[in-house]
């Protein structure tokens, strides 16, 4: 129960996040942060439904962003079900290698909503579209031992809750 | 609450009624035997409802509820994401009695000088309406407004949108001229019930009717996409224009009212072998500084919509008998 609780949260708490305010400087480099959430579970808790909350929250960031509606959706299900597969292979690295395996994942969003950006002849500054790769894959580590951090300690309080 | 797997670290034991799946204690491994549909499946859903949305929302305007009604649902996200502007604003109002006095004085000053200048606007303002009522002009110097406070500004720094707390409840229609206190700032692209979105002058994808205001050249202003900038392309390479004119809204085209500032030239171009100009300006609007906009109702669109026409239009018939004062005026359409 407090688990789903916890995704929900996460959920609401990655579109704030994009939404929020920052200095002009640091937008540009502002992580994507439903990506960051939908990369988490569906690398760390495959029994979640990361498909549907990566469409849900997609369309969510299309509506918020005005962009053509299913654009933010189709990135994130694709990157959503890439990490489900590859799950095997990028939870055995340490979590500062599979910042960096992680990487060429968020660059194919990014080229994603590009791509359907210049489909939709919405005109874009190109260098500034690759800098939340940046910053994505420098919060990655950081935000998934967080996350951790907290799973493994409630874990903890569950299990001591029900030794007697 | 029962717990429904096996502690971590706990012993296993039998359990007939307990599907057999579940015994792997650690809830991460896939289940041996999932059930329902697998990840492919899953996957070609969830993406085919994508595509579907995408091309329905690029040939129609059918998913205009579901958008507005996500909208809806989403303001009070909105609303926490601006908190902590709202608590920097609030803790900004705990001042010193000096820096009160010394704003309040300033604030006089303005006043002031303000009042004297709006001295001379009234009479000239009345010489302008009788001016324009001889030329059968029936644009007027008045427009309505509505103050709206700027709820978000949109993060991408490829797309340059602000939301506004002001909906269809308030009477926003698509297409309306968005000011502050010192230019033009953009216009409102999306309505939702009570909220709205408004795209700024300096996205690449907007581009607003301009006039020199010291020669009356008429020309557009296009986002540059940077932020910043606005960009008037092919002018003719001996346009007179200079370092600091000021652009004015010209009102072609009706969407924006005419005589606001837009900008001013900062950079004139002249790229080798080509015979246009190009001319850089920085908007007048403080585009991201203000909490607050004006919603302007342009007498046109209220025409449009079935609002009852303004008083002066019976003048419009009578300087038809000298057909020599009809200055022929892009902006004024002739009526039958």
């Amino acid at each position: 129960m407090s688990r789903v609780f916890a995704f929900l949260f996460s959920l609401i708490l990655a579109l704030m996040l994009q939404v929020v305010e920052l200095p002009d400087a640091v937008a540009a480099v502002r992580p994507v942060w439903p990506l960051l959430v939908v990369g988490y579970w569906a690398l760390y808790a495959p029994q979640m439904p990361s498909l549907l909350a990566a469409w849900l929250l997609g369309l969510c960031c299309d509506v918020l962003f005005n962009a053509t509606l299913g654009q933010h959706a189709l990135a994130l299900v694709i990157v959503a079900a890439i990490l489900g597969r590859l799950r095997g292979f990028y939870v055995v690295f340490p979590l500062w290698q599979s910042a960096l395996a992680l990487a060429p994942v968020w660059a194919l969003y990014t080229f994603l909503v590009f791509w359907i950006d210049g489909i939709a002849h919405h005109a874009a500054e190109p260098a500034l579209r690759w800098l939340p790769v940046l910053g994505t894959t420098l919060v990655w580590p950081v935000f998934a031992a967080v996350f951790n951090g907290l799973r493994a300690q409630h874990k903890r309080d569950l299990s001591r809750l029900r030794l007697p | 609450m029962l717990p429904r797997r096996p502690a971590h670290g706990g012993h296993l034991r039998f359990d007939p009624f307990r599907p057999l799946n579940t015994t792997l204690s650690d809830p991460s491994h896939k289940p041996l035997f999932p059930r329902g549909p697998g990840l492919g499946l899953k996957f070609a859903f969830f993406a085919l409802l994508s595509l579907g949305l995408l091309i329905a929302d690029g040939r129609s305007s059918g998913m205009t509820p579901l958008r507005q009604w996500t909208a809806w649902t989403l303001t009070p996200v909105l609303w926490l994401a601006g908190l902590p502007q709202m608590v920097a604003s609030g803790v900004q109002h705990l001042r010193s009695r000096e820096s009160l006095l010394a704003e309040n004085r300033e604030l006089r000053n303005t006043q002031l000088a303000q009042e004297a200048k709006l001295l001379r606007l009234a009479s000239l303002e009345a010489e302008n309406q009788r001016i324009r009522e001889l030329l059968a002009s029936s644009s007027a110097l008045s427009d309505r407004v509505l103050i709206a406070e700027i709820l978000s500004t949109s993060q991408d720094p490829y797309r340059h949108q602000i939301v506004l707390n002001k909906g269809a409840r308030d009477g926003v229609y698509r297409g309306q001229a968005l000011v502050d206190a010192s230019g033009v700032m953009g216009q409102v692209v999306q309505v939702n019930p009570t909220t709205c979105i408004a795209l700024l002058i300096t996205d690449p994808d907007h581009g607003i009717p301009v006039e020199i205001n010291r020669t009356g050249l008429q020309t557009i202003a296009l986002g540059r996409g940077d932020g910043q900038g606005l960009s008037l392309p092919y002018l003719p390479g001996n346009a007179d224009v200079k370092v600091g004119d000021l652009l004015v809204s010209s009102g072609l085209g009706g969407r924006f009212p005419a005589g606001y500032p837009v900008g001013e030239v900062y950079e004139l171009r002249h790229p080798g072998g080509e015979s246009f100009m190009e001319a850089i300006a920085y908007p007048r609007a403080k585009l991201h500084q203000g909490r607050q906009a004006l919603l302007v109702w342009s007498e046109r669109a209220a025409q449009a919509t079935g609002d009852p026409p303004p008083p002066e239009v019976p003048i419009d018939l009578r300087p038809k008998k000298a057909p020599a004062t009809s200055v022929t005026k892009p902006k004024t359409p002739t009526k039958p």
